[in-house]
């Protein structure tokens, strides 16, 4: 988790992704914000995430994306 | 059929009469023949290219939901993920073979003219004959909401809807056609398609909201567009300045003409209990561009985010460009060129939406490069942030003002009717080389369409237009605000509302309805 937050907080430094858990459904991430985090996850973790894995579910916080990566890590 | 005349708000009426007559699971058939009934009205070939498409993507969206539905076979985990490669495979290219059929009628209709002069200009002689079509009632619309419609069944996001006929109503829902929104099936599916019951609330709304569409359309943007129309059409014979002012009058009329017939749609929408998507949001208040395309033309905003940016911004090729230019560039930059590249792409779709012409090609990019720019200015601001003026009231204004002036330069390049870049450019030229401050005068204006009478009128209805925006903008629930009023309250400010409308309108023996903007792009 750390060195997702790591990663995170260096894509959108203003933003507390360890307390926010609606970062989509409040509106706190932009599709630029999400593409970014998107390119740097897909190459810190090798992991291919598609545009259907685009759903507010995966990013509304830290532990949703986590799961992400994981789900995506073991169907790789 | 028009929207804009009497004939349209009694086709409402009775079509929301029988709407409620009817047990509520037959209701979304009256729905489907009162919007065959509109879309026929406005031409048999028309009804033709919307029937191609309604076939077409119906189909393609039934065998993309089969596809999605196989569950990979096989013995092994390898020969699972081969049959899965196989299915992923066949997907995609169901899926582009009906985007490119799908998206060919628009490119023919609609570009196809632009296309054999550009070639015939190169050329240097008559090379292709230049076709000529009537474009279908809002075709951009329809042909965008199926394609986004494909790409979700594709995506697995819902299954395909198998009733041919409600399909068929999802794609030819007459509110949506003039000139969107462009809805999403998944929104629209259950108010559309499951009988809704008669809600006061509902009525009420809807009616103000038509209102208020009414309000825009006939009392702002109808009195500005001939003045507008004669100075784009011949800026040469006027100051500069009158350019500048057709050009930020233009903001004001597309404004007031895309948005009012949104909500005259959206309130006929909610009469039948179907909510519609949001199309604008107070977007002259936008304090950057980015701000205001996020407020402007919301439905195809969020259209091209979903389904042409993300899927460009998550492509292998901008992958690997992003690999490569890591570690020759700075990192800040690195991280930036991905959302530059689908930015400047998705706002060069906007432009090519708008209409052929170089000129429409023009604005996208003069949008792209400011955004793009202002991705890379975000790190740059991020350091010096403690030097900046923290957020004041000023800052505010500098920020909308700095926005909607380069909305105004962006208006002189997307002017719907008459876009050529050389004429774009050239009263661009106009304005800066001989303004004219004091050639104008209330003769002038007036005889370009802008009497005193107008301009009073104009003033009137955009001060109640702002206040009702300042109060959205705030958060206000105005509407909230007059359904908690008592009955007698409702009815005098209703009454009066329209007795402003009707008399701004119909007082006025000059009034000709005009034909929206964006109705035939």
């Amino acid at each position: 988790m750390e060195k997702l937050l790591e990663i995170l907080e260096d894509c959108c430094p203003d933003v507390d992704f360890a307390a926010e858990k609606n970062l989509i459904d409040n509106g706190i991430l932009e599709s630029l914000d999400i593409v970014m985090i998107v390119n740097e996850l897909a190459q810190q973790y090798d992991v291919r995430i598609g545009v259907e894995n685009l759903v507010p579910e995966n990013f509304n916080s830290a532990e949703a994306i986590l799961a992400l990566l994981e789900r995506l890590q073991g169907e790789e | 059929m028009s929207v804009n005349d009497l004939q349209f708000l009694g086709f409402v009426l009775l079509s929301v009469l029988l709407y409620y007559l009817i047990p509520g699971k037959y209701r979304w058939i009256v729905l489907l023949t009162a919007s065959g009934i509109f879309y026929l009205s406005n031409g048999v070939t028309a009804a033709l290219y919307m029937g191609a498409t309604v076939i077409l993507t119906y189909t393609a969206g039934r065998i993309l939901d089969k596809i999605v539905n196989i569950k990979p076979a096989g013995n092994t985990p390898e020969e699972k993920k081969r049959q899965k490669t196989r299915l992923k495979h066949r997907k995609y290219a169901v899926l582009a073979i009906s985007l490119v059929l799908n998206f060919s009628t628009l490119a023919v209709l609609k570009y196809s003219g632009f296309f054999a002069q550009t070639v015939n200009a190169a050329a240097g002689y008559d090379l292709l004959p230049i076709p000529s079509f009537l474009l279908p009632l809002g075709i951009s619309f329809y042909i965008f909401q199926t394609s986004g419609y494909l790409m979700d069944v594709q995506r697995g996001k819902y299954p395909a809807e198998r009733n041919f006929a409600k399909y068929t109503l999802f794609v030819c829902y007459f509110p949506q056609l003039v000139q969107g929104p462009i809805n999403r099936y998944d929104a629209l599916r259950a108010p559309l398609f499951d009988g809704n019951t008669l809600d006061y609330t509902n009525i009420q709304a809807g009616i103000l909201r038509m209102m208020l569409g009414i309000l825009k359309k006939a009392m702002i943007a109808d009195v500005l567009a001939p003045f507008v129309e004669t100075v784009y059409a011949g800026y040469g014979n006027y100051p500069g300045i009158l350019s500048f002012l057709a050009a930020a009058l233009y903001c004001l009329q597309l404004y007031c003409d895309f948005s009012g017939g949104v909500d005259l749609l959206c309130g006929v929408s909610r009469l039948f209990g179907v909510p519609m998507a949001e199309n604008f949001e107070q977007p002259y208040f936008s304090t950057s561009l980015a701000d205001f395309w996020r407020r402007w033309h919301i439905s195809l905003g969020e259209w091209m985010k979903d389904y042409l940016f993300y899927p460009l911004a998550f492509s292998p090729a901008l992958a690997k460009l992003t690999k490569k230019a890591k570690g020759r560039l700075p990192a800040e930059i690195v991280k930036r060129i991905t959302p530059c590249i689908c930015t400047f792409v998705v706002f060069l779709a906007v432009g090519i939406w708008q209409g052929p012409g170089w000129a429409n090609i023009a604005y996208g990019l003069w949008n792209g490069i400011w955004m793009s720019l202002g991705l890379l200015w975000i790190p740059f601001a991020a350091k010096h942030k403690d030097k900046l003026p923290k957020n004041t009231i000023f800052l505010t204004l500098w920020g909308i003002f700095r926005t909607n002036l380069l909305v105004i330069i962006g208006r002189y390049l997307s002017h719907a009717h008459g876009a050529s870049l050389s004429m774009a450019l050239g009263m661009l030229a106009h304005t800066v080389v001989s303004p004219g401050f004091a050639a104008v005068n209330s003769g002038m204006l007036a005889e370009l369409g802008l009497g005193a009478g107008k301009i009073l009128q104009v003033t009137i209805a955009l001060a109640v237009l702002f206040c009702i925006s300042l109060a959205k903008e705030k958060g206000v629930d105005l509407r909230a605000w007059f359904c908690s009023r008592r009955w007698y309250v409702q009815f005098v400010l209703l009454f009066v509302g329209l007795l402003l409308i009707v008399l701004g309108v119909y007082g006025n023996d000059a009034y000709t309805p005009i034909a929206y903007v964006y109705e035939n792009i």
